[in-house]
């Protein structure tokens, strides 16, 4: 029989905002951005706002726990438009004063009074897109800023007064050595950021920098080297006092982690320290989220939406007062119970058999005790009866590990 | 109609060289085919899809013709087509002893090549008068009088027999009707009151009639009436129509000695009219048989697997109606620890092989994993005992075998002189040994090797094409078994030996085609949780070993709120790919690194 799921029971919602501009696109870049739209800013914080109110009036009970600007590049939206978006989340949604607002920020483009105006608006935590120290590496990469640059807005932010501010690296770059990857993660630990992520290089089909690679013109990367890498910045943070969360994401603790990959205090990810991402900590457990703006996806009450992608075409559905632009689909229960453990084996707590049971209505035994039995003898997962995890060596093979929990593609 | 204004006549060419544009002609000439049936490139002689893509329904390789000479007299003319394929050898041979003469047609742009040389060898012991014929003389690159030397020299007549056409354009082709009359002679021995004895040439299966045996009654009669009795398999039957091709089946009162027709015989399958065997009168038997017959007998051997193991079933069935048309393909049920349950199938060779593959493919609709070819060798053991075996796993433990023998083949390659060293140093590699250089002008040599068959089923076609840029014909023919000291090479994945790529090869060559085996296994294994050594063993001992890597890094970097969907999908394709793998043990194996042996000379 065919079982839709009806989703998590919470109406406590991560809530994500959409931000699609950038100065220029970087080479690596597949995401839902746009270069040159800047002009259409006003309304689009306008619809933004609108789309809000409707969703609000609809889910009537929903509540904001986080917020979450990406982008493209929300550091370029004005402070004003940036206020009233956190405004109308605040109203229509609820959001609790003192909750976790995480702004993603491009290094270059953070004056020290837009930094204030940032902490007034009540943003407080920035993720700063440095990716690397090198400038060969970056001009690679198509990015705006350099080192100096990225330097610069940090001691800035921290100057405003940020006390959570996280990092973005990027490794298993084309032509990029294990040295020169160290000397970007030393340099970055020497700044004492909060939270770290350190995200491999994926060639997207059709980026730039992929067609670059195709070409022939730059050498390709090296995976067992990008292994190597992993683990080096692994053993670096380790010592820095930082405890690894997350598959490519880091949180500075206040007592150094037992070990490398180590179950957080209690199995708890929020007690490593505030600087874990409240508002990422709901996806990895596919708690509820709704998202605004262009192209941003939500799952909500057992379904999955999301708007439409161009600016001009998600401002004219949310006036007309289509809410539902593409993809509003309900989901099957063995879909939803693959992508929890899908998800939620990306986090060193793994997933509790409590929590699984809680969205799936079944125990994880019962419906993957042998693939789990498999896992713990190739070292991949472990298992204690109460949590499935994924083991220090699984964390770098977990595609292999998720895809036995999914169907095949028919 | 009188014997002697019979003619019984085939033409035979390399490929490409014009025959079935001449035959076309013919028909068109003699007023058996109207003019407006030939539809673009359309040809009436071949009429299997794979040769035509579906062009003529029926396949008539033996058609009437009734043509009024010259001279005022009409005749019967028989034309009788021969396969193109090289491994065909035997129904060519069959097809000829069926006439009296041949059109050998030489195409003037290329001159002699090496299966003009193996048909009119063949052609000659069956005592065949030979018409020599230059085609393609429209063309601007023909070159007529060098080509009329080759000819001349190589059958001693005088340029003055030999007929240029363009079958094209339709020049001097009367011509070519006129010396069939003037020159072939007509049936000898043509007693109608004997017992009947009629050769079967060829035989294809028709879904109303039953097999349909194409034959040249020797003597005797034979009608509807008649119960009929195959020498060979000692099949009897009461035909269901006797008839002739014009070129569809027109069905006649019956056919007697010196006539060519068929006989819609109602088997099941053509095993029971097989190419060669004689057909006799159930009632008032031939004494003997007509000499030459041989069951056709498999000496290439692959298996088949069905890509989706669900899909066993449908590939039996398939392989049964294939066999239905062809009396050649044999199969027999085999699993492999790696593979699962499929097919070993034997074929005449390599040609033979392709095409049953594609027939199966295109026809069949059949997915298809075709393990490496291997040749039928034959084993005598120690206890005195002789076995054949069709798959290198089969071979026994070596002390129990005292030798073993392999199939040789003959082969004749005509190349421009400029690519006689590249063809000699392949053909080194292949064991083989150059028996005979001819001369057959300035710029072409005829080589004839002697080569295991082995050598020459993995890729020695290819090599010779393209180390010649084309220009080098071929044509082979099996020669005899020959005892050599050879050896299995078994191929261990993980410490487990893998029937399906078990090969034999030379005892000299055991490290060098193990190691090259092993290196091509290792390109096509993706990497696996865990190293997996891949070793090549003779005898249990290991001569040859790599090692694929652990798989250190796959794991997606970013997944958030947003990706949920995107890579879920992406993991399940992948996952999806990996069901399409065999597993063997605990490792994965692509399809393809069952096709390892198949490039294990290209570096």
């Amino acid at each position: 029989m065919t079982k839709y799921t009806q989703g998590h029971p919470s109406s406590q919602v991560g809530l994500y905002v959409h931000v699609p501009f950038c100065v220029q696109r970087c080479t690596y870049c597949d995401f839902n951005t746009y270069t040159g739209l800047l002009s259409l800013e006003d309304e689009y914080v306008a619809a933004i706002v609108q789309e809000a109110r409707l969703r609000a009036e609809r889910a009537i009970s929903a509540r904001a726990r986080t917020l979450y600007f990406g982008g493209g590049t929300p550091s370029l939206l004005a402070l004003e438009d940036l206020e009233s978006l956190v405004e109308a989340v605040r109203r229509e949604f609820r959001l609790p004063w003192g909750a976790e607002v995480t702004l993603e920020a491009n290094p270059g483009t953070l004056s020290p009074s837009y930094l204030d105006g940032l902490r007034e608006a009540g943003v407080t935590r920035l993720s700063l897109g440095v990716q690397s120290s090198h400038s060969a590496e970056l001009l690679l990469l198509g990015r705006i800023h350099t080192w100096r640059d990225a330097v610069g807005s940090y001691e800035a932010a921290r100057s405003a007064g940020f006390d959570n501010i996280s990092l973005d690296l990027m490794y298993g770059l084309p032509g990029q050595t294990l040295e020169q990857w160290q000397e970007t993660v030393c340099r970055c630990l020497d700044l004492r950021p909060d939270h770290l992520s350190l995200y491999a290089l994926t060639l997207e089909p059709g980026t730039p920098l992929a067609e670059t690679l195709a070409m022939g013109d730059v050498p390709a990367p090296d995976p067992d080297l990008s292994a190597d890498m992993y683990e080096a910045a692994s053993e670096l943070l380790h010592g820095a006092c930082f405890w690894q969360y997350e598959i490519s994401n880091w949180a500075r603790g206040s007592s150094p982690a037992p070990e490398i990959w180590a179950l957080p205090p209690g199995g708890e990810t929020e007690a490593i320290s505030p600087a874990v991402s409240a508002h990422n900590l709901i996806y990895w457990r596919n708690e509820p989220w709704v998202g605004l703006g262009a192209g941003a996806h939500s799952w909500f009450r057992g379904r999955r939406w999301s708007n439409l992608p161009h600016p001009q075409a998600y401002i004219s559905a949310i006036w007309d007062g289509h809410l539902h632009g593409y993809s509003d689909t309900p989901l099957l229960q063995t879909t939803l119970d693959g992508e929890l453990m899908m998800m939620g084996l990306r986090l060193a707590e793994g997933v509790s058999d409590a929590r699984f049971h809680e969205a799936s209505g079944h125990h994880l035994h019962e419906l993957y005790g042998h693939v789990i039995d498999r896992f713990a003898e190739y070292d991949l997962l472990e298992w204690n009866g109460e949590r499935v995890r994924l083991t220090r060596r699984g964390r770098l093979l977990g595609n292999l590990v998720f895809q036995e929990f999914l169907l095949p593609e028919e | 109609m009188e014997p002697s204004h019979i003619r019984n006549f085939s033409i035979i060419a390399h490929i490409d060289h014009g025959k079935s544009t001449l035959a076309d002609r013919l028909l068109e000439l003699t007023g058996t085919v109207e003019l407006r049936k030939f539809t673009g490139h359309s040809q009436l002689l071949d009429t299997m899809d794979l040769e035509q893509e579906k062009g003529v329904t029926i396949k008539a390789s033996a058609v009437q013709m009734n043509w009024t000479a010259p001279d005022g007299g009409t005749y019967e003319l028989n034309l009788i087509d021969t396969p193109g394929h090289v491994d065909f050898g035997y129904e060519v041979s069959r097809a000829l002893a069926a006439c009296e003469g041949a059109v050998l047609v030489v195409d003037a742009t290329q001159g002699i090549e090496a299966q003009t040389l193996a048909n009119l060898y063949m052609a000659l012991e069956n005592d065949l008068e030979i018409i020599p014929v230059i085609n393609k003389i429209d063309l601007v690159t023909a070159d007529v009088p060098r080509v009329m030397r080759e000819i001349r020299d190589l059958l001693g007549v005088p340029e003055s027999d030999i007929i240029a056409v363009s079958a094209k354009d339709g020049t001097n082709v009367a011509a070519v009707l006129e010396a069939v009359v003037a020159r072939v002679p007509p049936p000898s021995a043509t007693q109608v009151d004997a017992p009947l004895q009629a050769l079967v040439f060829d035989s294809h299966y028709d879904s109303y009639k039953g097999v349909i045996a194409y034959v040249r009654v020797y003597q005797g009669r034979v009608s509807r009436d008649t119960e009929l009795l195959m020498m060979a398999t000692r099949a009897k039957t009461e035909p269901v129509e006797v008839g002739v091709f014009r070129p569809e089946m027109v069905p006649i009162a019956g056919l007697s000695a010196g006539e060519v027709g068929y006989i819609a015989t109602g088997f099941k399958s053509v095993r029971e009219a097989r190419v060669g065997d004689t057909v006799t009168d159930a009632k008032r038997p031939a004494t003997e048989a007509l000499a030459g017959y041989q069951p056709a007998k498999p000496m290439v051997f692959a298996s088949l697997y069905p890509s989706e193991s669900d899909d066993y079933e449908n590939l039996r069935d398939a392989l049964s109606k294939l066999q239905l048309n062809d009396a050649a393909l044999t199969y027999e049920p085999e699993s492999s620890q790696a593979l699962q349950f499929g097919f070993r199938c034997g074929f005449l060779g390599l040609f033979h092989m392709e095409i049953a593959q594609e027939r199966l493919e295109r026809e069949y609709l059949q997915d298809l994993v075709v393990t490496a070819p291997s040749v039928a060798y034959q084993v005598l053991l120690t206890d005195g005992a002789e076995v054949e075996i069709h798959r290198p796993a089969d071979l026994p433990d070596p002390a129990l075998i005292s030798e073993v023998r392999e199939p040789w083949m003959k082969v004749q390659v005509i190349t421009p002189t400029e690519y006689m060293g590249a063809l000699m140093e392949i053909f080194r590699r292949k064991r083989a040994s150059l028996m005979l250089t001819e001369t057959l002008d300035p710029q072409r040599v005829l080589l004839t090797f002697e080569t295991p068959l082995a050598e020459m089923v993995i890729d020695l076609h290819d090599r010779i094409k393209s180390a010649t840029r084309g220009f080098a014909s071929m044509d082979y023919a099996f020669l005899e078994y020959r005892v050599d000291d050879l050896v299995k090479v078994d191929v261990l994945v993980n410490q487990e030996p893998v029937d399906a790529l078990a090969i034999i090869v030379h005892r000299d060559q055991t490290y060098d085609k193990g190691s090259a085996l092993i290196r091509k296994m290792k390109e096509a294994i993706p990497r696996q949780l865990f190293e997996v050594p891949i070793q090549a063993a003779v005898g249990g001992k290991i001569v040859a070993r790599v090692n694929v890597k652990a798989l250190r890094k796959d794991v997606l970097a970013k997944c958030y709120g947003g990706d949920v969907t995107r890579k879920r999908k992406l993991l399940e394709k992948q996952k999806a790919g990996k069901k399409r793998m065999k597993q063997l043990g605990s490792v994965m194996i692509p399809q393809e690194a069952f096709l390892a042996i198949l490039r294990i000379d290209e570096d």
